[in-house]
């Protein structure tokens, strides 16, 4: 981005009418062109938003983290650089170096790096904080010579490493990756000496923009992608399965078609971190089998499912993959080597992600191998991740169930022997109620999304409450697939957030949610805080039928309303801090 | 205005919004209430982006109004 059109951004969002999204900025260095970057990323990355950066004071380094700590900002972002951990490693001070000198910088450097590690910690108790390490070159303050790692390069970075890695075990520091800015910005176009000297601000506005960026991505942490269809002939391997056969096909260096491998490791990363992996491929159905049971493949072919084979429409395909995984079409990617083949899902599936693959250019495919794990990364792998893909093979078998059962949801329910438990702890925290409330779409009550300080700050209320539901039955178990987050006053209830993962809802297990939570806090009614999106058609279908009409914003339902119309309704098995 | 003059007055809009276009021509730091010296050095930038020159080594004091830095330009282009 170049600094006039981030100007242009900042200007134009300024005018925004919308909640304000306040990030504090502590560093050491004069942020200048650095904040306008900044505010122009974050501006982008939260479209909704109103952005308000906040800062401390020029060259205040450990004064602006500790305010950081106390701000009441929904993110914060610390910015270190050398010189601000020592003035000696950079250019404005006049202090002399020498070999006892470094001994000092290392030990000063030691010093504020503890010093650092309690606040950036305090600080991420109550926000995401986003830890940019020194970017910059070190100063030629050492004896050795540059093509040589001296003592005193090796030791501060040393004392950064093991800060890094402390402070990273926090759920809530997120560190930029330091490969993903030198690809971005390599490390010999980053220091403007002419500016550090007019105005302490030490970046050349490319690096400014790259840095600006990435930390605007961490700070957002976009919801990855939770699908891919891959396409099987020149993309999963190569060579054409009907014309040359199960043999014929390869994905080996002797035939130069090593990087087939390489895909299929990478479907493979994928689909062991949660990731539904699904194949769309127009061939015959027998040989796509005998070909995915061939010894040599760098995957399991059982991570596939569903695998639509036919010589139908790939955009057909599609659909039916996405009915089966039950997710949306702007959570899925396709890859397919056929640029007609991908216009032609993109014309049916808008909002399908559509990437070719580059079957003859290695290069390029080490670059769609970059991108899939940008689009799919995600900083933690929950319980959730690990089950995803065999519960939604399960789902097949639950329906079958549920339409040879015919008949109401307890019903239903007892036959599959679910289990439903719902654990109302607020401490610890659990990432996954958070992840649920903004991911879900379909039976979203508001479609409302919190940062990650905004969800904590609510929930830090002594009258909020949070009850997340866990699910299992003869199928397998689902994980925490619902959330209710809400407000007690005396015996009336609001509900403020209320999701179930859109694999769980066709168990109908929301009055069951529904029902506990009445019992648990003797409430006489819940007043919802219910808002029309147009995706959440399945809660109003719920809603609807239970009021009787359909529903509009501030609900109310009473307990007798509720137990009128849920005489069939199921007790949960089980209560967790009950 | 000339192409020059056309491309420096755009650098002044992003810098300085509050001015009116009438205004940007006779723009200086001692006319312009918001031109400090934060918007000095953010202009400078954002002309040397603009422009794709190093005006680093320059005085930025000398840059302290639109006139004098379309002189400026003026003077590197011949």
């Amino acid at each position: 981005m170049r600094l006039v059109e981030a100007l242009g951004i900042v200007k134009s969002a300024k005018r925004r009418d919308a909640d304000p999204f306040s990030v504090f900025l502590a560093t050491g260095l004069n942020p200048l062109h650095l904040s306008t970057f900044l505010a122009a990323e974050l501006s982008q990355a939260f479209a909704d938003r109103k952005i308000e950066l906040q800062h401390g004071l020029y060259g205040d380094l450990l004064g602006n983290v500790s305010r950081l700590a106390k701000a009441s900002a929904e993110a914060g972002i610390v910015l270190l650089e050398w010189a601000d951990l020592d003035a000696r490693l950079g250019i404005r001070s006049s202090s002399a170096w020498s070999p006892a000198v470094c001994n000092d910088i290392v030990a000063t450097v030691k010093a504020r790096a503890s010093q650092l590690q309690p606040m950036i910690e305090a600080a991420a108790q109550r926000m995401p904080v986003m830890v940019s390490f020194p970017t910059l070159p070190l100063p030629p303050a050492s004896f050795v010579p540059g093509w040589q790692a001296g003592s005193l390069e090796i030791e501060l970075n040393g004392i950064m490493h093991s800060l890094r890695s402390k402070i990273a075990q926090r759920p809530q520091v997120r560190i930029p990756s330091a490969q993903k800015l030198e690809m971005v910005s390599p490390l010999r176009e980053r220091f403007d000496v002419e500016s550090e000297l007019l105005a302490g601000f030490p970046y050349r506005l490319p690096h400014a923009s790259a840095l600006a960026n990435l930390l605007a991505q961490l700070t957002r942490k976009p919801n990855p992608k939770k699908g891919l269809i891959t396409d099987l002939d020149d993309t999963l391997w190569r060579g054409i399965l009907g014309e040359v056969g199960v043999e014929g096909i390869s994905w080996d260096l002797d035939h130069h078609t090593q990087m087939h491998a390489f895909y299929q490791r990478v479907l493979a990363a994928l689909g062991a971190e949660g990731v539904l992996l699904g194949i769309a491929s127009k061939n015959e159905r027998a040989l796509v089998e005998s070909a995915l049971g061939r010894k040599d493949l760098a995957l399991s072919s059982d991570v596939f499912f569903p695998l639509e084979v036919s010589w139908g429409r790939k955009s057909d395909a599609v659909a039916r993959i996405l009915k089966a995984w039950n997710v949306g079409a702007d959570s899925v990617v396709f890859v397919d080597d056929s640029a007609l083949e991908l216009a032609e899902v993109k014309a049916s599936h808008p909002d399908v992600e559509c990437i070719q693959f580059p079957t003859k250019d290695s290069t390029a495919i080490y670059e769609l191998a970059l991108r899939l794990r940008d689009l799919f990364g995600k900083s933690a792998i929950l319980e959730e991740d690990a089950i995803r893909a065999r519960s939604i093979r399960r789902s097949q078998e639950s329906a079958e169930a549920y339409q040879a059962a015919n008949s109401a949801p307890a019903n239903f329910l007892e036959q599959v022997e679910a289990e439903i438990s719902l654990n109302f702890s607020k401490a610890p925290l659990d990432p996954r109620a958070l992840e649920l409330v903004n991911k879900t779409n379909q039976f979203n009550l508001n479609g409302k999304r919190f940062t990650e300080a905004a969800w904590q700050n609510y929930l830090r209320e002594p009258d909020s409450f949070l009850a997340v539901a866990s699910y299992t039955d003869k199928f397998g178990p689902l994980g925490k697939i619902a959330v209710i987050a809400g407000r007690q006053n005396g015996t009336e209830l609001r509900i403020d957030a209320w999701v179930v993962s859109c694999r769980a809802f066709s168990r109908r297990i929301e009055r069951t949610c529904l029902q506990e939570v009445f019992s648990r806090f003797g409430a006489d009614s819940i007043k919802l805080d219910f808002v029309k999106t147009e995706r959440n058609g399945p809660l109003r279908q719920f809603l609807e039928e239970l009021l009787g009409a359909a529903p509009e914003p501030g609900c109310v339902i009473t307990r007798q309303l509720f137990e009128s119309r849920s005489k069939d309704m199921r007790e949960p098995q089980e209560i967790t801090n009950g | 205005m000339d192409e020059m003059e056309q491309r420096l007055a755009a650098c002044f809009v992003s810098v300085l919004p509050d001015l009116s276009p009438d205004e940007i021509r006779d723009a200086s730091a001692s006319t312009v209430a918001s031109w400090d010296s934060v918007a000095t050095v953010t202009l400078l930038a954002v002309v040397e982006e603009e422009f794709g020159i190093s005006i680093a080594d320059e005085d930025p004091a000398r840059f302290d109004s639109f006139k004098n830095i379309l002189s400026y330009l003026q003077q590197v282009a011949r």
